[in-house]
Parts: C-alpha cells; sequence; structure tokens
C-alpha cells in the first residue's frame, strides 16, 4: 500500500523535475523503448518536434504511476509538461501537434 | 450494463447537457473511443474540456479501461466544424434526433 508520505514526496520530485526539466515527459518505457501504444505516439511526435525532452518511465516506479495522476488530475499516461505546466495526455499533444500550436507551446 | 453504456453514463451525470458518443475500438472491452460536445465547453480550453470528461472515470480507468481516446468540442466549435466530421454528426444524429 502506498502511504501519502510517499506520495507526497514523489509529487515534491515531480516539482522539481518539471521546474529543471522544460519539457518532460512521464511515460510508460523509455525514450528508446516506449511500452504503450501512446507512449509511443508522444515520442514520437516529440522526437519529430526536434524538442530536447527528459523522460521518467512511470512503470519502474509505481508511487510514481499514481502520484502523478494526482498531481496533475489527470487518469492516465503519458504526461507531458512544459515549463513546469500539464500540457495534457496523448490526445491533447496529438491534436496540438496536428494543429501546429504544439511548436509554440514547446518554443 | 456494459463498460460502454458506464462511460457514457458516468459522462452524462457530470456533464448533463453533453452529446456523447462511445464505442469500443477493435470490440476488444479495453480500448474506448468517446466523443463528447458541450456548451459548458464553449470558454474551456481544450485540457479543461478534457479534464472535465476524464476526471469523473477516474474510478472506471483504475479498474476497466484500459485506453480512451478522447475528442472534446464546445458546442461553439462543433456547430462551426460539423461539416468537417460527417461521421460523428451521422451518429450524433442517429442517437439524438
Amino acid at each position: 500500500m502506498i502511504t501519502d508520505n510517499q506520495l507526497n514526496q514523489k509529487k515534491e520530485e515531480i516539482k522539481d523535475d518539471i521546474t529543471k526539466n522544460k519539457v518532460m515527459l512521464y511515460m510508460k518505457g523509455n525514450k528508446d523503448m516506449p511500452m504503450c501504444g501512446f507512449s509511443n505516439q508522444v515520442v514520437h511526435i516529440l522526437n519529430q518536434s526536434g524538442v530536447t525532452y527528459e523522460a521518467k518511465n512511470v512503470l519502474e516506479d509505481e508511487i510514481l504511476r499514481q502520484a502523478i495522476k494526482e498531481f496533475s488530475d489527470w487518469p492516465t499516461i503519458p504526461q507531458l509538461y512544459v515549463n513546469g505546466e500539464f500540457i495534457g495526455g496523448c490526445d491533447i499533444i496529438t491534436e496540438l501537434f496536428q494543429s501546429g500550436d504544439l511548436q509554440d507551446t514547446l518554443a | 450494463m456494459n463498460l460502454i453504456n458506464e462511460i457514457e453514463n458516468t459522462i452524462q451525470e457530470h456533464i448533463p447537457d453533453a452529446l456523447i458518443i462511445v464505442h469500443n475500438i477493435n470490440n476488444d472491452g479495453e480500448h474506448f473511443e468517446a466523443i463528447v460536445i458541450s456548451e459548458s465547453f464553449n470558454d474551456l480550453g481544450l485540457l479543461k474540456q478534457h479534464q472535465a470528461v476524464m476526471k469523473p472515470l477516474k474510478v472506471a480507468f483504475d479498474s476497466k479501461v484500459h485506453a480512451l481516446a478522447l475528442k472534446t468540442f464546445s458546442l461553439k466549435k462543433w456547430n462551426e466544424t460539423k461539416q468537417n466530421h460527417a461521421t460523428i454528426e451521422q451518429k450524433i444524429k442517429e442517437k439524438y434526433q
């Protein structure tokens, strides 16, 4: 059972991650080996936009996997953060990419 | 009650005026697609629209639903762009008219 204390500590870590890294992706798997279609799609989009980004694998950290969903009030993975702000999951990133708005968000 | 109705009812409960289409991609019982159109989205950004739909579905996500591809429209945007979405428009007509 994951305790509140563990979750809160992890949320501090998340705050740290998204402050230090302009573009921060929480995903299943890693950049070279995404482990889920949706994570793969977002990695593909980020690679195509040529932006440098940091990624963390929630499959390696059950506490992170739960904490991130509470932190952003969003129930699924992947989750993308830019400039410390939650941008969205796969659907929104794809829609922003197709409309060209993602480029401005990442700029 | 199957999962499609459960997803639809959950969204309807939280967004009473919404037009909702849900279907199960490849009938695998795990991957779903939902289209939600609501006047309450009129001045909400895309993320807020999606959060309004995803939040009430948290329990379903924790247990049964593996993935939900989501498409949302404010009523305003829907009326402006529905001609580009003939298949969705057709489904909405069948269901609500």
